[in-house]
């Protein structure tokens, strides 16, 4: 009876885990490098830090709640939030990738990266359109 | 016994002739053979007749095209970024390498800006305009507008200077807007470009190692155009002027535009910590002098 019991409530759990989450689709990053945050506040702590056109897996989970700004990622073995706007379902052209070799002789060091990543997290952007 | 040698002798020149004729009869070799079939020359009226020498010839031309292709594919990776693509790119290295100088890396408050700009700039009928503001935690650096790619705008502003000033939205605005003028006016990469730009952008440096100095030059002119230079009387003169006769036609924003300039005015005559503004942005006092109605003497 006990083993019957467990048993029923492993399968639940297993149940509960595979419907609360659902992977939306693999996303590219399209600044020049960005961040996935810890949580979802632009000046949060960054995970790591990746580059344009690296791919994101986005997930839906019901255990994140989170606003319409940003959405919930898996990169590599982290899982956190990158801003929804830095998103592109298509792989964009990146200075990186249109220019590696004059990308790779300014040898940018890993705080040049985060700080490039974070300059992204700090605009306030806009584009003006006709009403 | 003669006549078994005689019988042997005859048999073996038998034989040796059998063979001889044999070999003299022997047709081409494999190789020969083979050689033939891959000659085209043999078959090639038979080719021509099908077009498969037609087909042969196009398919060298689509080999030297591919090669030809993926040689201008491989010479590509080692170009410069265009003009464009350059000064969006540098503008950014510039925030990044003064990151700890400027201190825009802090936490702010939700001023708004980005509805509060782009509907000042949409009132006035300034539409498919992009913008990135970065707000700086320094009073050293108050305002610059830095060209960023495919004419997007760079705008920083100081939140000390805001603070100072109590400045409002609409107020930020404005001054926003004065910069977003001044970087159309062209000043800026006026100011910063280079011949090194002009000369290596776009191009390749295919063989050789990228000159990088293109990218330090800049640099170094990017810190003295904010930090030093600013801007001229005369360029001064046609911003404020460009300011006045857009924002005439919305009296509410031209009187607020003319109210901060006095707001400007004041504030920085008494306050010691800006006075490095007035030497880059000369002077607000000029500036109301210029959009001043003009007294009628009755």
């Amino acid at each position: 009876m006990l083993l019957i019991m467990l048993l029923s409530s492993i399968l639940s759990f297993a149940e509960s885990t595979s419907t609360d989450e659902k992977v939306v689709g693999v996303f590219y990053m399209t600044p020049l490098f960005g961040h996935v945050h810890q949580s979802s506040v632009r000046t949060s702590a960054s995970l790591t830090t990746i580059q344009c056109a690296h791919p994101v897996k986005v997930i839906e989970s019901s255990k994140v709640s989170i606003s319409k700004e940003w959405v919930y990622v898996e990169v590599a073995d982290y899982r956190g939030f990158v801003l929804k706007q830095y998103l592109s379902e298509t792989k964009p052209e990146c200075l990186q990738g249109k220019y590696p070799k004059f990308f790779d002789a300014l040898n940018m060091d890993l705080s040049e990266l985060y700080y490039w990543g974070r300059l992204y997290d700090h605009y306030i952007q806009g584009e003006t359109r006709v009403q | 016994m003669i006549i078994t040698f005689r019988a042997k002798l005859a048999f073996s020149s038998f034989l040796l002739l059998f063979t001889a004729m044999a070999f003299a009869q022997t047709p081409k070799l494999l190789e020969e053979k083979e050689l033939e079939v891959v000659n085209f020359k043999s078959i090639k009226k038979v080719l021509q007749q099908d077009g498969l020498s037609q087909s042969a010839k196009e398919k060298k031309k689509q080999v030297a095209v591919m090669k030809t292709e993926q040689l201008s594919i491989e010479k590509d990776r080692f170009n410069y970024p265009s003009e464009d693509e350059l000064w969006g790119f540098v503008s950014e290295f510039w925030l990044v390498k003064n990151a700890q100088l400027l201190g825009w890396d802090f936490e702010k408050p939700d001023y708004g800006l980005e509805s509060s700009f782009s509907s000042t700039l949409q009132s006035l009928g300034f539409y498919q305009k992009k913008f990135k503001i970065l707000l700086v935690n320094t009073p050293t650096m108050v305002r610059a507008s830095l060209p960023g790619s495919e004419g997007e705008m760079i705008l920083l502003l100081s939140v000390p200077f805001i603070r100072s000033l109590d400045l409002s939205k609409l107020e930020i605005s404005l001054l926003l807007l004065e910069d977003y003028f001044r970087l159309e006016g062209g000043y800026f990469k006026k100011a910063v470009s280079t011949d090194k730009l002009k000369k290596l952008a776009g191009t390749s440096f295919h063989g050789s190692k990228p000159d990088l100095s293109l990218v330090e030059e800049l640099m170094k002119n990017y810190d003295f155009q904010v930090n030093q230079k600013g801007f001229s009387f005369q360029q001064q003169f046609e911003t404020t002027k460009k300011m006045d006769s857009y924002l005439k036609s919305n009296p509410e924003l031209w009187n607020a535009y003319f109210r901060l300039l006095g707001k400007l005015q004041s504030f920085l005559n008494v306050n010691v910590q800006y006075k490095n503004y007035l030497k880059l942005y000369p002077s607000p006092e000029m500036q109301i002098k210029w959009i001043s109605p003009e007294e009628k003497i009755l």
